[in-house]
């Protein structure tokens, strides 16, 4: 049977799917750095939103502790993507990645 | 365990515990290492006596050691035969090991010398005491590790590293042999042991008994210098003298001797074999014999005699006349000895001198090795009552009463050309005038390196001389144990009583011997004839060069064994050795590492265009690749 729930899960996933994919293309997309990052916290929030949707579904509390986690790595991710950027944005005076291709074979 | 047992496993451990000491304290002790290495060789041979009795017992004196897996079970054994080399062992070696107090006295290594020499002692003894084939050939294998030392004892001679080398390989050749032979034994019979193995002899396939015996044969030919592997044995002379007496005349050369009088059971059933080794034997005692006539070095001339003698023991125990052999070995170890300490006793006081052309007259100078010499000499060519001539008499007699009649005459020829090379030796050496003034250009000599003379204090001649003195006594009576038929007795649980029947009597003993004697007398009258009246040191000098320079070439270079070693062996290993430095190894070995280089430099190459540095490009990457994945999922994989 399906679990006690006011809405069907479906709903859950699709808006995932979508907030997703917003920040896919942001990160394909956009040149500024710190858009970017805003973008990767999008797609880490919507993996998080499905995760808690299935551990509703099932009944199973590994779902919400993986959230957990993913808050978790998130907030470092920030943390040391933002220190990368200040560093970046010293040494080149701008913020395009573009721009920032030192590491071309 | 008896005390017999405890005695018998002290007599053979004694020797490596002295070994490993001296080893250990060596520049502590350096003279008295001498008397401690002496102790630890002459100590056993008493201890052996002590353990005669039992030995000579119904099955010998056996002490189990310990077991290995199924098959391998390790023990001593002391049986009439390896009472017999035991005691030749520890009393020659020990008489030896005196001497060489004295012959060593000067030489800073002294220590050195003496902890190898009593590592040779415990190793011959393994090889002897042993009850299965496998510690026969742990001991075997260490023999010629302690002859490789020895030989090579002065590292600093170039010559002597050559020959050390040479003997080591040739004697790795045999131990392949024997280490084969126990592998077709073992898959035969499913044991090492020599009772397990002795007992299904007679059971065994004939081919494989003549294919072990071939394979043991091979390696009693490395060991004991039997043609075509006896090129080592000359060389080895370049060792200290009383190395070549202990390893290279009394005791080592003669385990090919003990191994096929120890496989008896085997070589009784399989006449080939017999009749190979035999002739091998036989060969060999010939072409030492002759190849001893070309010698101008007092040592080579006893070496190619020793290879000569040991040919005899091999025909003698080869053509089943196992007592007769092993009567030589017994004589052989007291007057080759001798011979060779004696000719020690000469180099050394010619400081490193053995060139007999450059001796002469030596009989008044220095008596006892004069003395010494020739009692040895009467000995090895058989001339009666000394040792020799019994045993060599049982050897000829004892081929030609089983059926072998060509080399029962091969050694009567034999006989005589000893008689001839041991007196010309003799003679040369000790008779006419001293021509150590002459220069060596005048006497024929080719141009040669002269060793730097060690002149040292030495050793109170009694040391080198008493041990000469003591051997003179078993030279003269040693062969006198065949009085009374005792001799055969001792080893009638050896050896399967000869069947009578198979003996022919084509002639009387007297006869056989009468005759060996007129070719030794024609020996002795021929080389007295040309080196026995050299009355003035003019006309001898002249003779000796006219001889080094008409020396026939096939006897120089020692009827080409060594040429054809070279070219048959030595040159294709070369040949493959450089053709792997020049192809194998550049083109493939190192070909193939240079390619991983080269393939792993051209991926990055080709593969470095994609490294773009754009971040957004690897995110769209990725993002493509995730969704690659997700369809292989959601289209292929679900429909599985």
């Amino acid at each position: 049977m399906n679990a006690p729930m006011d809405v069907d899960v479906s709903y859950y996933i699709v808006l995932s799917t979508v907030i997703f994919f917003i920040g896919v293309g942001g990160v394909i997309l956009r040149r500024n750095p710190l858009i970017m990052l805003m973008a990767i916290e999008l797609m880490f929030n919507a993996a998080n939103l499905a995760l808690i949707a299935f551990a509703r579904v099932w009944i199973n509390n590994a779902g919400q502790i993986f959230a957990f986690l993913v808050i978790t790595v998130a907030a470092s991710e920030a943390a040391i993507g933002l220190a990368i950027v200040v560093v970046v944005f010293r040494r080149a005076k701008n913020v395009d990645v573009d721009e920032v291709a030192g590491l071309r074979g | 365990m008896s005390n017999d047992a405890l005695v018998l496993l002290a007599l053979w451990l004694l020797p490596l515990a002295s070994a490993i000491l001296i080893f250990a304290f060596g520049p502590m002790l350096r003279r008295s290492a001498g008397v401690i290495g002496s102790g630890a060789v002459l100590v056993p041979f008493a201890l052996t006596w002590v353990l005669a009795a039992s030995a000579l017992g119904t099955g010998g004196l056996k002490v189990h050691l310990f077991d290995w897996i199924a098959g391998f079970s390790f023990g001593l054994w002391l049986d009439p035969l390896s009472l017999l080399w035991t005691l030749i062992i520890t009393g020659v070696g020990g008489l030896i090991h005196v001497y060489a107090i004295g012959y060593m006295w000067s030489d800073r290594a002294i220590a050195r010398f003496f902890a190898y020499m009593n590592f040779f002692v415990f190793a011959m003894l393994t090889l002897v005491l042993s009850d299965n084939f496998v510690g026969l050939l742990v001991g075997w294998g260490l023999v010629g590790l302690a002859s490789y030392f020895l030989i090579g004892f002065w590292f600093f001679k170039p010559s002597a590293v050559a020959a050390a080398m040479k003997a080591f390989v040739i004697n790795v050749v045999g131990d392949a042999g024997l280490m084969f032979a126990v592998f077709v034994l073992f898959a035969a019979t499913g044991s090492t042991a020599y009772a397990d193995v002795f007992a299904k002899a007679a059971t065994l396939a004939p081919a494989t008994v003549l294919l072990a015996c071939i394979a043991i044969f091979i390696g009693c030919a490395a060991k004991s210098a039997q043609i075509p592997l006896h090129t080592w044995l000359p060389d080895a002379m370049e060792g200290p003298t009383p190395v070549s007496a202990l390893i290279h005349a009394a005791t080592m050369v003669t385990a090919g001797v003990y191994l096929v009088a120890r496989c008896a059971p085997l070589w009784d059933v399989s006449p080939e074999a017999r009749a190979l080794v035999g002739t091998i034997g036989a060969l060999t005692a010939l072409v030492g014999a002759i190849l001893g006539i070309a010698q101008w070095d007092i040592k080579r001339i006893l070496a190619y005699s020793t290879m000569s003698q040991i040919g005899y023991m091999i025909m003698g125990v080869g053509v089943g006349a196992y007592q007769a052999g092993i009567l030589h070995f017994f004589t052989h170890a007291f007057f080759k000895a001798q011979l060779f300490l004696a000719a020690g006793i000469v180099i050394h006081a010619l400081h490193d001198e053995q060139d007999l052309r450059k001796m002469g007259g030596l009989g008044k100078k220095m008596p006892l090795a004069f003395w010494a010499m020739t009692i040895g000499t009467l000995a090895i060519i058989g001339f009666p009552p000394f040792s020799g001539f019994f045993s060599k008499d049982a050897v000829i007699y004892g081929a030609l009463e089983r059926g072998y009649p060509l080399l029962s005459l091969i050694g009567v020829v034999t006989a005589g050309i000893t008689a001839y090379y041991m007196c010309r030796m003799l003679f040369v050496t000790f008779l006419g005038n001293n021509r150590g003034n002459v220069p060596d250009v005048d006497l024929g000599i080719p141009a040669r390196e002269h060793s730097e003379p060690h002149f040292g204090e030495s050793a109170p001649a009694w040391v080198m001389g008493a041990p000469v003195a003591i051997l003179m006594v078993p030279s003269v009576v040693a062969g006198w144990v065949v009085f009374g038929g005792r001799w055969n007795a001792l080893f009638a649980s050896d050896f399967a009583p000869k069947p009578e029947s198979a003996l022919a009597t084509v002639l009387p003993e007297w006869l056989v011997g009468v005759v060996v004697l007129a070719f030794v007398a024609w020996g002795v009258a021929a080389a007295y004839h040309r080196y026995g009246s050299f009355d003035a040191t003019v006309s001898a000098v002249e003779r000796l060069r006219a001889e080094s320079q008409r020396m026939a070439q096939p006897l120089v270079r020692a009827f080409y064994f060594d040429d054809a070693l070279e070219a048959l062996f030595v040159r294709p290993a070369r040949a493959v050795g450089s053709a792997f430095m020049r192809v194998v190894d550049p083109h493939v070995i190192d070909g193939v590492v240079r390619d991983v280089v080269w393939l792993a430099g051209w991926i990055g190459r080709e593969v470095r265009a994609l490294q773009t540095g754009l971040v957004r490009g690897y995110a769209l990457v990725l993002a493509l690749g995730a969704a690659a994945f997700l369809a292989y999922f959601a289209l292929i994989g679900a429909s599985r």
